[in-house]
Formats: C-alpha cells, structure tokens, sequence
C-alpha cells in the first residue's frame, strides 16, 4: 500500500521536474499529462471524508501549478477535476436522508444570481451508500467513490483527446469559399480547423512569419502539405495586407476570465490591425485554457519570457551589454479585440466567458 | 385594512427607525431599509401574505418620499421584498413564518457589514506597488480596500474635491490618518491628473440592470476621461446595491427633476440699441439677474456658489456600462455584462 503511494509520488514528482525544465511543451500536453497523474493519485489515494480527497488533490494541483505557473493548463485540469468530483459526491450523497436543503436566507437569494452550474450527467446513481469517516471500515468511503471518481476523470481525459476533432466539427461553417484567412504562429487546434474545413472548402491562408521563432514557416508547410494554397509573409506585412484579409483566426495559449486572452507575439498586432478595418477575429481554443483568474493582464510578469538570443544573439558582442532584450512570447489581447472563442463546447463571445467559468470551475478552486 | 395601515403606521414611524439605524457609521441606506423594514414586520398585524407585502411596499413608499437620493435605498426594500415574495418558504404559520423572514432579514444586514472586506480581498491583486490611484468623493467601501491594500503595499491616492458636499476632504484625512500619500484635486482637474493615475476606483450607490453605475456626480465625468486615457475604471458595490433600473439617458434617473439644470425666468427684456462699444456687456440684462442671485461678496477674487445655484445641480449621476472595466462585488468579479444577467436570474425567482 505505501508502495503505491510511493508511486503516485513519484509521478507527480517526474511531472513537477518536467515542468519546471520545460520539457512538456504545449498546453494540451501539460494538460494530458496532469489528468494522468492525478488519475495515478486518486486510485492510489486513501481518504475516509471527501474534504480529505479535495484538500490532497489541491496540494497536488499547487504544486504542478507552482512548478510553472504560466502554464495555465494544468491548473485549469486540477480546478475541472475537483469540479467534477464535487459534482459526483453530491449526487452520491443526495441519494441518502441527509439531502442538503437549500439554505432558507437573503444571501443564498442573492446568490440565485450566479448562473446555473453546468449539468454533468451523474455517473453514480443515487442507490449508493455512502457513510463518511465510518470508524470501523475507513476505507468504505472511498472504496464506493473511487469507480465512480475513475469515470469522470475518464471523462476530462476523453475531452481532452478529442478536443482537435470537436472544435473543427463546425469549420466548413465559418470558413466560406474564396476567402482569405490570416493566421499566426503555429497553433496545432487552428491547423486541424483549416485543414478539415479545406475538405469542402477552397480558400487561401496568409500565414504570418511570426518571429523570433518562426512558427509560422513550420504552420505554412503543413497547411500546403494539406493541399491548402499558403502564403507566407513577414510579420510587418501584417498592417498592410490586412484590407484584403476576411478573418483572421488564431489560436490561444489561455483564456482569461474577463474574456481576454494569451496568445502568441504577434496576435495582438494582427487583432489591432482587424479591428482597425473591421475584420473579424476568430480564437480556437479548448475549455481546458479556460483560466479563471482575472488579475493576470496587469502583470507584466504573467507573460512568459523566451530566450533573448534569438532576438539579440551573442555574436553581437560589443551590443550585448549596452541594451536590455525582452523576448515575451505570448501577448495580451483584450475582450474588446476578440470576436468570438470557438471552443469544443461550442462558440462564445468573450462576453459569455465569465458564465463559462463560473459553470465549468468551483468558486473555492480560484486560487488552489 | 387601510386604518389598520394608518394606525401602525402611527405608532411605528418607519422614516425615525431608518435615521436612527443611519446612525451607525457603518450603515449604509439599503441595509439601513433592510432593517427598518424588518421592523415594520415585528409591528405589523397583517394577516396574510397579501396583507404584508402591501405593509412593505407602503412602508418602503414611505421611506422614499423622505429622501431626497432614494436610489440606493430603493434597492435595498426591493431585494427584501423580493426575498419575501420570491423565496420558497416553508412554514406551519404566518406568525412562525414572519418571525423567520425578520430574523432573515437581521441576519443579512449583519453579514452584509463584512461584504466590504471580502471586496477589499478581492481588490488586492489588482493594486500593484507604487500604483497611483484616483477615488472619487468618499466611499465607505473604497477606503476599507485601500487601507486593506495600504497593508501589504506601497499606494498614493488622488482623491477629487467632490463638490458641492466635498467629500473628498473627508476621504484625504482618513487616508492622510493612516499614513498613505494623498492629494485632493479639484473636480475640473480630473483630465489634468489622469496620465499619472494607474486606475480608477470609485464606491457606489447602485448598480443598475444595464450594468451601468450610479454614483456621486462627477463619477461619469472620470469615467469619460479614464477611457479617452486608456486607464482602467472600476466600480466597487455590494451585492444589496444591485437594482433593477435602466435609465437611458442621465435624465431619465428618479433622482432628476425638472429644477435641475433649469434655467431661471428671466423678465422680459426691453428692447434697447446695442452699445457702440464693443467689451461693454449690456447693463439691461443684468438689472433682471442681480435680485435673484445672493452673491456672497468675497474680499479675495474666488466666488462660491449660493445654496440656491447649487440646488440646481445634480446629486448623482449614471455611468454607461461600456465606461466601466470591471464590477467588484462580494458575489465575485464582475464584467458589466454580467450584472444585467445576474440581476434578472435574481429577480425573476
């Protein structure tokens, strides 16, 4: 038994190290491997209250979070498996005679307001018995739960792995023939957008070179291996081809709760650039970059910094010291910039995103 | 029914409870109503449900009519009647269930009083070190997050004059108190002062379904300037001031009425060849003006406005909701569009 607590351990401890050397690249892939870890950690987990099972898997996500705090991905699977698990207990335990009424008072009248949390079809039924802190069998408990739990974490695994296929089940929709699309940087959820909406459609994509690290040439060979007619062009062409350009559609690294977004250097030119002459801008993202903190567009820190020497590269020598090189690698683009998010859950305004936080996430889970 | 009304009305002067339970500093009117209006309930003979809401919505009519700013206030009887008549009870009787909504209603302003330090937690990660805000007049809530912040960080605050009530001045001794740099600027200075100032945070009187803010006058003003600036402007406000109004424009608030902004009546003026000198305003239209002002002369060169130009202005204002970057309440933070959903799935039960 304390072997396979042992093992748990470990796997968050080789994650934690993974993450904090950076060797887990890509928001979908710390988010996969953070709902394998803790699948690890619950069913190996032993815990006789569900305040123990929350409290243990919250250290968990503090430490995966605290690891690399800019990758919000991972924090953002902790927060949906707690979520989830919540949800799973209460349907448990409403199914006993100690049903919790609603609370008779003016502040849970208030509280009306808040909307309708989403409603995840239970797994369990509400024949289970669940006795909490049972002293002569403590793990009964947990026992009972953990299949159900199996499930639903199940659940946010198969989310996430079909999360490419739901977002470009609408693609032909919002694509039409003829059209030009301007994209940015190499995002894996846009190439997989475009590329099934090729397979009715016919349009032309102008892909931005997006420097320093040129994503962009890698994003512009897929997309022409694909049959997709591409052009590549360098990031300050972005103003000027604008007016010939019908949407743009670009991907998200996370989306804030005030309905902004992370995105890659370059985005927030291109946004700025379509607003200016009125053409729309399209995000595809997954829920899983759902992030529901609100105070990170202040930070100036909360943009992740890359490597300064391919901007400013050692060679340069007698430079080097004189000047002072950022290379920041994502940008802030505003609620205001961003038409609409296309996410596996459907299409949202970022005016919508509050609500989609508030029904996807736990209001005690903001800050783990 | 209508005696009995009058008849407890007369031993039970609901205006008196509402000044009395104003006195605490803590009090703000909507709890304030809360309360008064519980009270009412204790005194009250009704019967049935019908009977006592009627009690309330007479007892809150009442309570309008003696002010002058009903619009916070309003908000307050409306979220307890709303309770009362929305919230499914369960009771054996009238008399067990008017004791609960009472002892409903005490409860809630009692927890109320600690919204303000669940806002102040709230606004702390956004004031960063050495940020330089600007606070409009004097807000209860305002000071509780500032001097949360003062805690932990490093602050300067720019807080206008407020006129004509100048309140401001109250807010730069509080904060000057606790050792947190102030200046008071004048109102007309706003635009001047914004490119040093990070953020905008002002308190509230109500907040209102379009999500928009209504607050001392000059509230509107900053919010203009602070948008033309790029700076951010944010509202703090307590779930109890949420209300159920959606003004269109800035006259269409309760509080306006025609005296305000209007102009005076003036005599007819005769008509008269205009001087051959040009800077030389004619005297005839002064004659009309002169008995109606009671300009206070001033040996030193500033005037003042007299009781009677004041009462001409406004004491409120509404802000639009596309002014305000974010709502923070106790139920969470807010978008502006939020409140307006928020709002309708409260009242609509």
């Amino acid at each position: 038994m304390s072997a396979d607590l042992h093992g748990s351990q470990r796997a968050v401890e080789t994650l934690v190290s993974k993450l904090r050397r950076r060797q887990v690249v890509g928001s979908r892939e710390a988010a996969l491997e953070t709902v394998l870890v803790l699948r690890q950690v619950v069913s190996k987990a032993r815990f006789s209250n569900i305040d123990q099972l929350i409290s243990l898997i919250r250290s968990v996500g503090k430490r995966l979070v605290e690891a690399q705090p800019k990758e919000h991905s991972v924090g953002n699977t902790v927060r949906k498996l707690l979520h989830h698990i919540r949800e799973e207990y209460n349907t448990a335990m409403t199914g006993n005679a100690s049903s919790s009424k609603t609370v008779y008072s003016i502040s849970n009248f208030v509280l009306q307001g808040q909307p309708r949390k989403q409603n995840v079809a239970p797994k369990s039924e509400a024949t289970l018995t669940l006795k909490e802190n049972d002293p002569d069998d403590p793990d009964s408990f947990a026992r009972v739960l953990k299949p159900v739990l199996m499930e639903a974490i199940q659940d946010v695994l198969d989310e996430l792995e079909t999360v490419y296929d739901n977002i470009s089940k609408n693609a032909k929709d919002h694509i039409h023939s003829d059209e030009i699309i301007l994209t940015i940087g190499h995002s894996k959820t846009v190439e997989t957008f475009l590329k099934v909406a090729a397979h009715h459609r016919s349009f032309t994509v102008i892909v931005a070179e997006t420097g320093p690290s040129y994503n962009g040439h890698e994003m512009a060979r897929a997309l022409s291996s694909a049959g997709i007619s591409s052009f590549l062009v360098p990031d300050s062409s972005i103003y000027a081809i604008m007016s010939r350009v019908n949407k743009v559609i670009i991907g998200a690294h996370a989306i804030l709760a005030n309905g902004g977004m992370f995105a890659i250097t370059g985005s927030l030119l291109a946004a700025n650039a379509a607003r200016v002459h009125s053409t729309p801008v399209v995000v595809c993202a997954g829920q899983f970059k759902l992030t529901p903190l609100w105070n990170l567009y202040h930070d100036f820190g909360a943009l992740d910094f890359a490597d300064p020497s391919s901007v400013l590269g050692f060679e340069e020598g007698n430079l080097v010291d004189k000047v002072d090189v950022l290379n920041p690698y994502y940008d802030y683009v505003g609620p205001e910039l961003v038409d609409v998010f296309i996410t596996n859950d459907g299409d949202h305004p970022p005016s919508s995103v509050y609500r989609l936080i508030k029904e996807t996430y736990d209001d005690d889970d903001h800050e783990l | 029914m209508a005696s009995e009304a009058s008849s407890s009305k007369g031993e039970f002067d609901i205006y008196q409870t509402y000044r009395k339970i104003l006195d605490d500093e803590e009090m703000s009117p909507p709890l304030a109503a809360i309360l008064s209006l519980s009270q009412l309930m204790v005194e009250s003979n009704a019967g049935t449900m019908f009977e006592l809401v009627k009690e309330l919505h007479d007892g809150a009519e009442e309570l309008k009519r003696h002010t002058t700013n009903p619009i916070s206030l309003n908000a307050g009887c409306e979220l307890f009647i709303a309770f009362v008549t929305l919230f499914p009870h369960e009771s054996d009787s009238f008399a067990e269930l008017k004791t609960e909504l009472v002892k409903q209603g005490q409860k809630y302003a009692k927890e109320a009083i600690s919204y303000r330090n669940k806002i102040a937690e709230l606004m702390l990660d956004f004031i960063k070190d050495d940020s330089v805000i600007l606070t409009h007049s004097y807000s209860r809530v305002v000071m509780r997050a500032l001097l949360h912040a003062h805690k932990t960080k490093r602050i300067s605050v720019y807080v206008t004059e407020a006129r004509p009530r100048g309140l401001g001045v109250k807010t730069h001794e509080v904060l000057t108190a606790v050792g947190i740099p102030c200046t008071v600027v004048l109102d007309s200075a706003v635009a001047y002062v914004m490119d040093k100032v990070d953020f905008v945070l002002v308190g509230s009187e109500a907040v209102v379904e379009s999500g928009g803010l209504i607050n001392a006058v000059g509230s509107n003003q900053m919010a203009i300037i602070a948008k033309a600036a790029h700076k951010p402007f944010y509202a703090l406000a307590e779930s109890y001031k949420f209300h159920r109004l959606f003004p269109l424009s800035q006259y269409d608030l309760p509080t306006h009425n025609p005296s305000i902004l209007s102009f005076p009546s003036l005599p007819p003026r005769p008509f008269v060849t205009p001087p051959t000198t040009s800077g030389v305003s004619p005297p005839i239209a002064k004659s009309g003006i002169d008995e109606s002002l009671n300009v206070t002369p001033t040996s030193s060169s500033e005037r003042s406005m007299s009781a009677e130009m004041t009462a001409k202005n406004p004491d409120v204002d509404y802000t639009r909701p596309d002014l305000i970057s974010l709502v923070f309440s106790d139920v969470g933070i807010l978008t502006p569009e939020a409140i307006s959903q928020y709002l309708v799935a409260m009242f609509a039960g």
